[in-house]
């Protein structure tokens, strides 16, 4: 068993209790925690999931860009905070399991601690009901 | 491994015949490693008994501070061997972004709040930030590591041969989490405190007071024993006790504290509730065995 940072235990405590659709990865970029607003608006609980590597979840839920091409690894906010140590934000749109999609504003910021950055949280905010852009 | 109990009360002293049987000084339990290193855990106001039961003659010694709260620096003035030259103590605790260890604790240990400033210290004290792997001092492994609790704060775990303490005084593990239904590993303290043959955790409220403390950065006696369930630490000490609580309060909670460690499923004679002066030994592995036999 290996220990995780209390960072990471904090955040996801925090994110448990939030109505917020909020994802959290580790310093590896391991999908570690999302919380049951993230499940609600992903179409499946986190505990039916599991942890996801780094290239994996980016692809589970889309996420694609207002036209509807999908935005490549790299460019999502949650990579940017995790590998570049900075904040970042974005308007994108995730697919439900059920194939829903939903534009949302994305913002991730990393979680940086006297030994290090220890991984980084996004916050979801829904911009609309209903369907987002159509994959390309 | 032997291990004293100079302190066991928490967030301020609470001295008075009401508190004459679990003691009132705060935070500070002494540990003589089986080379005959001697450390401190916390340097509450129990540590200036400790330092009276030292011998005079040159020593080094080992101070690791959990946190820098008052109630667990606050004997560091009153500490005898900090006056004598010949004493080397080196005080390990939290880093903090905002200063060094060593200017932190010299917030306390200056004026207007003490009439010695640390630069004044007769003995050769310095400050070490815990390194985030395991280290070596005389015969034991340490390890620290952050846990739930305000402000930067650290728990402890000594392995010395085959005999381990773990120390964890100020902790809400249960803060936001359910401590029964918590993978391992995201159960702050977890590995510190795995399998451990001595456990001294934070115990300060009972579970009808926490309530009323919750982010507060303590423990209610059922975080505190499920903690130690699903630990599998040999034997608790629950610490810290609230200050407002009389010895026949504490004699209560103990009570209470037996009924749900039994419903949990432990053996009634590995939990007790931390006394101030009382001695703990651990035994290595060869002794244990001994015992079995």
């Amino acid at each position: 068993m290996t220990q995780r940072p209390l960072e990471l235990i904090l955040a996801r405590n925090l994110m448990s209790a939030l109505s917020t659709p909020a994802f959290l990865v580790d310093e590896g970029g391991l999908l570690v925690f999302y919380n049951e607003a993230a499940g609600m608006l992903l179409g499946k609980r986190f505990e039916e999931l599991g942890t996801v590597g780094p290239q994996e979840w980016g692809s589970l839920f889309g996420p694609f860009d207002e036209n509807g091409e999908p935005i490549p690894y790299d460019e999502l906010p949650l990579v940017t905070a995790v590998r570049g140590g900075r904040p970042a934000h974005a308007e994108l749109t995730v697919r439900s399991t059920d194939g829903t999609h939903h534009e949302v504003e994305v913002s991730a910021f990393p979680i940086q601690t006297p030994h290090g950055s220890q991984g980084a949280i996004a916050v979801f905010w829904p911009t609309a009901n209903g369907n987002g852009a159509e994959p390309a | 491994m032997k291990v004293k109990l100079w302190g066991t009360r928490g967030s301020i002293p609470a001295p008075g015949p009401e508190t004459i049987r679990y003691g009132g000084n705060t935070s500070c339990v002494g540990v003589t490693l089986s080379d005959g290193s001697m450390l401190a855990l916390d340097a509450g106001t129990g540590i200036r008994c400790l330092g009276l039961a030292l011998p005079d003659e040159p020593a080094r010694l080992h101070i690791l501070l959990t946190h820098l709260h008052l109630d667990h620096i606050q004997g560091l003035v009153f500490f005898a061997p900090a006056f004598r030259p010949q004493t080397e103590i080196v005080i390990w605790g939290p880093a903090s972004p905002e200063a060094s260890l060593r200017d932190r604790i010299a917030r306390y240990i200056s004026a207007p709040l003490s009439p010695v400033e640390v630069r004044e210290l007769p003995c050769d004290v310095s400050f070490r930030h815990c390194p985030e792997s395991e280290w070596e001092i005389g015969s034991a492994r340490i390890r620290a590591a952050s846990v739930t609790h305000r402000g930067p704060t650290l728990g402890y775990r000594i392995d010395d041969g085959d005999s381990s303490l773990a120390y964890i005084p100020d902790h809400e593990p249960a803060l936001g989490a359910d401590l029964a239904q918590m993978d391992e590993d995201w159960i702050s303290g977890f590995a510190l405190a795995r399998d451990a043959s001595l456990l001294i955790h934070d115990g300060q409220y009972t579970d009808a007071e926490y309530p009323c403390h919750v982010g507060w950065g303590h423990s209610a006696t059922s975080h505190a024993l499920s903690f130690a369930r699903r630990t599998g630490a040999e034997r608790t000490l629950l610490f810290h006790h609230d200050p407002l609580h009389s010895d026949d309060q504490l004699d209560e909670l103990g009570a209470a504290a037996q009924q749900q460690w039994v419903e949990l499923g432990g053996d009634p004679g590995t939990l007790e509730l931390a006394v101030e002066r009382s001695e703990v030994e651990l035994p290595a592995r060869a002794a244990k065995a001994a015992a079995a036999v």
